[in-house]
């Protein structure tokens, strides 16, 4: 039995122009009813762009980024936000897959990385591969940052709501329908029980991230519906490391949880997922992945997969709970990011787990060189690469958006270089 | 082969932390291990001279290394042989970056240390063969040693059979699966059995057992350093707000407080709002000041020692640290507040 079926509608190409609509993978942007949806004291004016795979593109200082969904007139997704949480849950919802919705341009915390459409960074980014409606803004006179930041993600959600909701009654390319996870004590004809634990980031303003529109600050872990963070439960304020943020987009196609549904019924049962915050105390950390790996086993897992958001702090959070999850007997395994210098020869982990496993996402440090492009969104200077937002330039895997993606969206890893070569080539010139 | 062998103060018997402070100097023939080495080595290969830096001088000074260099060659050297260090830390720099500027001079150089050594990275590519963690492993290390230096007289060159420590470069790649299916993978091959797979290898984290308190806190001078990136307004000397590769120092003789507006976080990893507002929270100068006039601490040193944590790779912290602490040492130093973000 279902409990809710995604209405995939594939969108292979966009473009501006007067009205939205979606006819045979084509997705138009209405350009006023766009800038509308950003109708806020906060903002003094935005702008509509869009941006395909391929072309010589590049977005500079992207914020948050959201796949366009809707469950149709009656509105559902974005619970606490754009719908009431005491709603029917489930059901059916319309899903514009190969689009995405981002908000680009100067925001103080903000830490500044990139998205380009082609080349090299493309290939790294998930968010190389979508087509991309990019809103550019002005913060009004007299708002603050603060406000001007809640405006512009008011707007993301009311524009992805938007745009899905022209696809609605275009018959889907494809109906995938999902189950609800494997409850304790079912049998599991032998399979072991896996299960996600997603880490938010909660640091406060501009490090934050929601769950029914309320920050996780403070919560103790919770399972959690994987339904209604399909539906947009979980929705980021986070802007930290670039390479390392899970936006929005990321919760709402959470990848661990994706996996573990393509190999459900066949190599393992699917078990749910568990929603932990980061906070900032070790104290907290200790209590919250202590109360992770319990919850864990009164929820019947063999296994987690345990994942983060952010870096240095964020690790820890990682290698406490993969700690106390294999101390309960549990198998963990943790997704971290390299840290080991640009000539990969430093310690990888910043802080790692005495137990357990870890798959890498990438080195944060490591240098990609990515080639001149022909247009920039989002801002005219590249700062951390001091160049103009078009030009060649040289930056750390850490600043291409998602490309070390803490939960798993992205294709790199690392190897050692002397599991390679096996005792040659280390005489060097002596 | 004619060896020029580098040795800190403490292994030439000069003294040990109250003398790390001397500079370098050229002693003739065989000092400290240099005399077990020379018996390893056998009548083929001679230590002509052995060169000698205190710890604290030669690890906070990056010109230490070329004029070292530069003695090696007057006086003849063939090979220039750094170390063993072990674990130690100031030790392992200065080796490091002694071999390094030796190949660089066309010297060839061969250090010896642990390969966890916080030095070690700055080896670049020179030889560095394998020690003990401790003094303890003295003999076998130089058994290592003098092989190494045997091999290297033939013109080869040393692999990881020799006890050459590889920095195996972490390299990263594009691969067709994402890595929450591979996530998913080894969850899976660990749940069958296989306990040793996994993509980084775990464990292996320093422990850093805590210092003595400070005897007599009311006659040591206390630093202030801080990995909050705390610099003069317009970060004149433009520190990285990620990823740091360096340290700055800042002079605070005679301020009372750090003023708001003067100061200014270049920490891209926290809201700077409130240390902007005021810097004494980040870098508690006014508190340290009153306790200072209050007789608590006998002195603040001068200066204050910055860099930024946000991102920065752990070989570099730990390189930062080594020279944190040979230059507070050597300025007399007792105690370091140490004010993390």
């Amino acid at each position: 039995m279902p409990v809710l079926r995604r209405m995939v509608h594939e969108v292979r190409s966009m473009e501006i122009g007067a009205a939205t609509r979606y006819e045979q993978h084509q997705l138009v942007v209405g350009r006023e009813q766009a800038q509308a949806l950003f109708a806020d004291p906060a903002l003094a004016a935005v702008r509509v762009h869009v941006a395909a795979p391929g072309d010589p593109t590049r977005i500079i200082a992207p914020l948050d980024v959201v796949e366009p969904r809707s469950k149709g007139p009656g509105g559902g997704v974005f619970p606490g936000w754009m719908a009431p949480v005491n709603r029917p849950r489930g059901g059916d919802t319309h899903v514009l897959r190969g689009a995405a919705v981002l908000a680009a341009g100067y925001l103080p915390r903000n830490q500044e990385g990139l998205i380009d459409m082609s080349g090299p960074a493309a290939e790294r980014s998930p968010f190389g591969r979508t087509n991309n409606v990019v809103i550019e803004f002005d913060r009004a006179d007299g708002a603050s940052w603060q406000e001007a930041e809640v405006a512009l993600r008011r707007g993301l959600l009311r524009l992805a709501v938007h745009l899905a909701d022209a696809a609605v009654d275009a018959p889907p390319d494809v109906v995938e329908e999902l189950a609800a996870p494997h409850r304790p004590g079912m049998s599991t004809g032998g399979l072991p029980r896996v299960g996600a634990i997603t880490n938010l980031q909660t640091q406060g303003a501009f490090k934050d991230v929601f769950v029914y529109g309320r920050s996780m600050a403070g919560s103790l872990p919770t399972l959690f519906d994987p339904v209604e963070i399909e539906d947009g439960a979980v929705v980021s304020g986070q802007y930290g490391h670039p390479a390392l943020r899970n936006p929005t987009y990321i919760h709402q196609n959470n990848p661990v949880v994706a996996e573990l549904r393509a190999r459900d019924g066949q190599d393992l049962c699917f078990a749910g997922v568990v929603l932990c915050p980061e906070p900032v105390e070790q104290a907290d950390k200790e209590l919250v992945s202590t109360h992770a790996a319990w919850l864990c086993r009164a929820a019947g897992f063999d296994a987690a997969i345990v994942t983060k958001e952010g870096a240095g702090n964020a690790d820890n959070d990682l290698m406490l709970k993969v700690d106390a999850l294999e101390a309960d007997g549990l198998t963990a395994v943790a997704l971290y990011a390299e840290l080991s210098g640009a000539d990969g020869t430093g310690p990888p982990l910043v802080a790692g787990p005495r137990r357990g496993a870890v798959v890498s996402t990438g080195n944060y440090d490591q240098r990609v060189k990515l080639p001149a492009v022909e247009r920039a969104l989002g801002g005219t200077r590249l700062n951390i690469a001091d160049a103009e937002a078009t030009a060649a330039v040289d930056v750390p895997t850490a600043a291409i958006l998602g490309a070390l993606s803490p939960l798993g969206a992205g294709w790199l890893t690392c190897r050692s270089e002397q599991q390679q070569l096996a005792g040659q080539k280390l005489g060097g010139a002596a | 082969m004619r060896i020029v062998h580098y040795v800190n103060q403490f292994y030439a018997g000069l003294g040990g932390e109250a003398e790390a402070g001397i500079g370098p100097r050229a002693l003739e023939g065989t000092v400290g291990p240099g005399r077990l080495l020379s018996q390893l080595l056998g009548d083929e290969h001679e230590i002509v001279v052995t060169l000698v830096c205190g710890d604290d001088y030669a690890a906070s000074n990056t010109a230490v290394a070329e004029e070292l260099v530069g003695m090696a060659r007057e006086a003849g050297a063939e090979l220039l042989v750094a170390g063993p260090a072990f674990g130690s830390g100031r030790y392992g720099l200065v080796c490091a970056r002694l071999v390094a500027a030796a190949e660089a001079a066309g010297l060839p150089a061969l250090a010896s240390m642990h390969p966890d050594n916080p030095g070690i990275s700055d080896a670049g590519g020179a030889p560095v063969v394998a020690a003990g963690a401790s003094s303890r492993q003295m003999r076998p290390t130089l058994q290592t040693v003098a092989a190494a230096i045997a091999k290297l007289a033939t013109g080869a060159n040393l692999t990881v059979a020799d006890g050459r420590v590889a920095r195996a470069a972490r390299v990263g790649q594009l691969v067709d699966q994402r890595a929450a299916a591979r996530a998913v993978e080894l969850v899976l091959r660990r749940l069958a059995g296989d306990r040793e797979s996994t993509e980084v290898p775990v464990g292996g984290f320093d422990v850093v057992t805590p210092s003595a308190p400070v005897d007599k806190l009311a006659s040591a001078t206390v630093a202030l350093v801080t990995e909050g990136a705390l610099v003069p307004a317009g970060n004149p000397d433009r520190l990285e707000s990620a990823r740091a590769t360096r340290w700055l120092r800042y002079p605070i003789e005679g301020m009372d407080s750090l003023a708001s507006g003067k100061w200014e976080s270049v920490d891209g990893g926290f809201a700077t709002t409130a240390a902007n507002a005021d810097p004494n929270r980040i870098v508690p100068l006014d508190t340290v000041r009153r306790l200072e006039r209050d007789g608590v601490i006998g002195r603040l040193h001068n200066e204050l020692l910055v860099t930024v944590g946000n991102g920065t790779q752990v070989a570099s912290a730990r390189r930062f640290g080594v020279e944190w602490a040979a230059e507070l040492r050597k300025a007399g130093v007792q105690a370091a507040i140490l004010t993390a973000t």
